[in-house]
């Protein structure tokens, strides 16, 4: 796999090389750029399989190189040291990410996603998505790519009624009945869609309000869906739904 | 006065031989309006002469109850033209004499008995007045107009008597009348706010306008009330024209009894049990009724007092509703004050162990053990980027993980066993807890429990389910420590703060702490009731 480094310090971009060289064999590290004009002359000069981008790089960031780049027929790798700004983007996107100082094992497991992926070929579209997400502002996200088996789909927040929880994996409830399972914990998506106002009922529930029809008194408190679904609200969330629910 | 009294007397002598037959007494004259004298039976008694009323001018009444026999004379004043004057003589209302001139032929000079004036005069005539009535109008045709009026009462004055009363009462479409007719004795009325008049109707006769109509307030027997000024109208069933009263019905401040007394207003000389026997009197029973409303009143009222208790209700309900928004509002703020306070005891956990962490990385770099540097790294980058991220509730997996790292890290120090068991049933991924809720107690096990029991050491972390509780545990096997002194290690202070903080805030949850400690090893149990 020809890779590509990209990251405004020195450091760290040795750091990544060691790592990658020890922990890595399969990397073919064929380029370092430390600015985005650098990197996508790199890229376009060296066109990589593979391309570990640092998000915050000075005034720029990772996303301007993508922005920069008219064909975008590689994998990324995310690599951001403590960066609130655009992992919600790129959590949306379902892409991957790796977190400073990187741990090596995480380091193997992105590794090797994104050699799987590329056999694929999935992950173009995923860069358009994220590019069109960065457009909008924070927590106006109308869509979230939602990585199954041999796809990713982007779903509308407003075609999600709910999601329900199977240990590490979700359902998704989409309103054309549809069901899709994802591999992905239910909290990774509360985490994400919370912003959104989506309401984590329950452990096992997350609940888009808009198809809410009434609270039911039984067993304690029941939300009872536009879906004729029935979803329990669980006692450390109950004021906190309530409170959710008044607002609307 | 002394000039009048001489005037008579002389009249009294001139006179005296001329009428005696008919026995009239000469000797007295009595007055009896305009230029008229009288003279009366010599045996009779109650000669009530010259009454004079109001509304009546050049009207001279006299009662001559006793009396059956007048004489009759009329004096002028030297300066005046006798012969313009003429006189009418009405015998029960039918003319005896009619616009007779003064026959000046039978005029006398009668001195004024020691004045000087000299009066001319003459005797209209001598009347039988027992049973009837003698009215003498004198006028002098240069003012035809202005007659003067003497009756001569030979009648008994009738009672006056009520015919009827009346109540007015204002109506959409102007006023109402109620009547009473004929009333005896006592009249019941019963006033509403509609109400405004009463009127009082009397028999009529040709002296109406000798009656006074007072009305007593029996509480107090004040005169509320006093007229003379009768009115007359084709009231009641008689096709003529009846005297009568209006009252405004103001007069009657309060219910209770009144008194109508209608009395013939002569300067009475006898005694007063005579007199009530021409007294009329009514009781009145007087009830204002104050809500007596139409229905458009009630309405109205209504609508009134709806708006007035509407305005009061919706002032209370304000003010409720104020105070609760201000309730609410300050258990807002007492829920943001914890968390804020949730927060800063949170993030005050990590100093103990993020320093000692660094300084075992630092050893392994020494030792250079790189591999091991960059595992502990990359778990130390874990914890504090847990710390910083500042969630509020993290996954039991991932709490487990942190605890997993944190263990591993403090593992490079001191050499310890530990385990983490979790409960099979639980769902670690997608059950939350408070972050860093465990951390405190595994790191007070570590230092304080089995950091000097090196490899011996052991502590034992479970996550359990007991019903709808989440209990978590933290045991060790060091040499305890007495759980009721208040610890001195700063973390278990901040976790004891913090789980107040938890409680306040999960209101429908209970945050139960327990310690055991003994030479043992120590026991800490945190539930979480109703967690699941």
């Amino acid at each position: 796999m020809k890779a590509i480094l990209i990251d405004d310090e020195i450091s760290n971009l040795e750091n990544l090389r060691t790592l990658l060289e020890k922990h890595c064999p399969q990397v073919n590290i064929v380029a370092a750029a430390q600015n985005v004009n650098d990197a996508v002359n790199a890229i376009e000069i060296y066109l990589p399989d593979l391309v570990f981008l640092d998000i915050q790089m000075g005034k720029q960031t990772g996303f301007d190189v993508l922005k920069a780049l008219p064909h975008r027929n590689f994998e990324v790798i995310f690599v951001t040291a403590y960066d609130q700004y655009g992992i919600q983007a790129v959590k949306f996107a379902a892409l991957d990410y790796l977190l400073k100082p990187v741990d090596i094992d995480e380091l193997k497991t992105a590794v090797n996603k994104a050699s799987q992926k590329l056999a694929a070929q999935t992950q173009t579209s995923q860069l358009d998505f994220l590019l069109q997400q960065l457009k909008r502002p924070e927590a106006t996200t109308s869509k979230i790519a939602l990585p199954m088996q041999s796809e990713i789909r982007y779903i509308a927040l407003s075609e999600i009624i709910r999601c329900e929880a199977d240990n590490t994996y979700t359902f998704f409830y989409l309103t054309d009945n549809e069901k899709i399972l994802v591999s992905k914990s239910l909290k990774e998506y509360a985490d994400l869609l919370k912003p959104n106002g989506f309401l984590r009922t329950h452990q096992s529930h997350l609940v888009n309000p808009a198809f809410v029809k009434s609270w039911l008194k039984e067993d304690g408190g029941v939300l009872l869906l536009a879906s004729g679904d029935k979803i329990p609200i669980s006692k450390p969330n109950r004021e906190i739904v309530k409170q959710a629910l008044q607002q609307l | 006065m002394k000039k009048t009294i001489f005037t008579f007397l002389s009249f009294i002598i001139s006179l005296s031989i001329v009428s005696a037959q008919k026995g009239i007494d000469f000797s007295k004259k009595y007055s009896a309006g305009g230029k008229l004298l009288m003279s009366v039976d010599s045996g009779a008694k109650n000669v009530y002469y010259a009454n004079v009323f109001p509304n009546q001018p050049n009207t001279s009444f006299s009662y001559l109850p006793d009396v059956n026999n007048l004489s009759i004379q009329i004096n002028f004043r030297k300066n005046i033209n006798i012969p313009s004057f003429r006189y009418t003589i009405l015998e029960d209302d039918k003319p005896i004499v009619v616009n007779q001139s003064i026959d000046s032929t039978k005029l006398e000079d009668t001195d004024a008995g020691g004045d000087e004036e000299i009066f001319s005069s003459t005797f209209l005539g001598t009347f039988a007045v027992k049973g009837k009535v003698i009215t003498v109008l004198v006028y002098s045709i240069e003012k035809p107009q202005d007659i003067e009026k003497s009756v001569f009462y030979g009648n008994p004055i009738p009672k006056a008597e009520i015919l009827a009363f009346s109540k007015r009462t204002a109506t959409e479409e102007g006023v109402d009348y109620s009547w009473v007719k004929h009333p005896k004795g006592k009249t019941k009325l019963t006033f509403s706010e509609k109400d405004d008049q009463i009127t009082i109707v009397k028999d009529k006769s040709a002296i109406d306008y000798l009656y006074y109509t007072s009305i007593i307030d029996k509480r107090n027997d004040k005169v509320i009330f006093e007229s003379t000024a009768w009115q007359y109208g084709g009231i009641v069933d008689k096709h003529e024209f009846l005297p009568f009263i209006d009252i405004d019905r103001s007069i009657f401040k309060k219910s209770g009894t009144y008194e109508i007394i209608i009395q013939p207003l002569i300067k009475w000389k006898t005694s007063s049990k005579e007199i009530q026997k021409y007294i009329t009197r009514h009781t009145l029973s007087i009830t204002l009724k104050e809500e007596n409303y139409t229905k458009k009143d009630l309405l109205v009222y209504g609508l009134i007092i709806c708006a007035v208790f509407g305005a009061i209700a919706g002032a209370i309900l304000t003010y409720v509703k104020k105070k609760e928004v201000k309730k609410l509002m300050q258990q807002f703020k007492e829920k943001e004050i914890a968390k804020l306070q949730l927060n800063s005891v949170r993030s005050q956990l990590n100093p103990h162990f993020l320093f000692n962490a660094l300084s075992g990385i630092q050893n392994l770099m020494n030792k250079n053990e790189i591999d091991n540097a960059n595992k502990y790294l990359s778990k130390f980058a874990r914890l504090t980027r847990n710390v910083l991220d500042d969630k509020e509730l993290i996954s039991l997996a991932q709490e487990g993980k942190l605890l997993d790292d944190y263990l591993q890290m403090e593992q490079l120090r001191f050499g310890f066993k530990y385990k983490i068991n979790q409960a099979e049933d639980l769902d670690l991924e997608n059950i939350e807890i408070p972050s860093m809720l465990l951390q405190p107690f595994v790191e007070n096990a570590v230092k304080h429990g089995i950091s000097q029991k090196a490899n011996d050491g052991e502590i034992i972390i479970v996550f359990n389910k007991k019903a709808n509780d989440l209990v978590l545990t933290v045991s060790d096997n060091g040499n305890g420590f007495d759980p009721m002194k208040k610890y001195n290690g700063l973390g278990l202070q901040l976790s004891d703060n913090r789980i107040a903080l938890l409680n306040s805030i999960y209101k429908e949850n209970r945050f139960i702490l327990e310690k055991q400690s003994s030479s043992e090893g120590t026991t800490i149990n945190l539930t979480l009731t109703d967690w699941l």
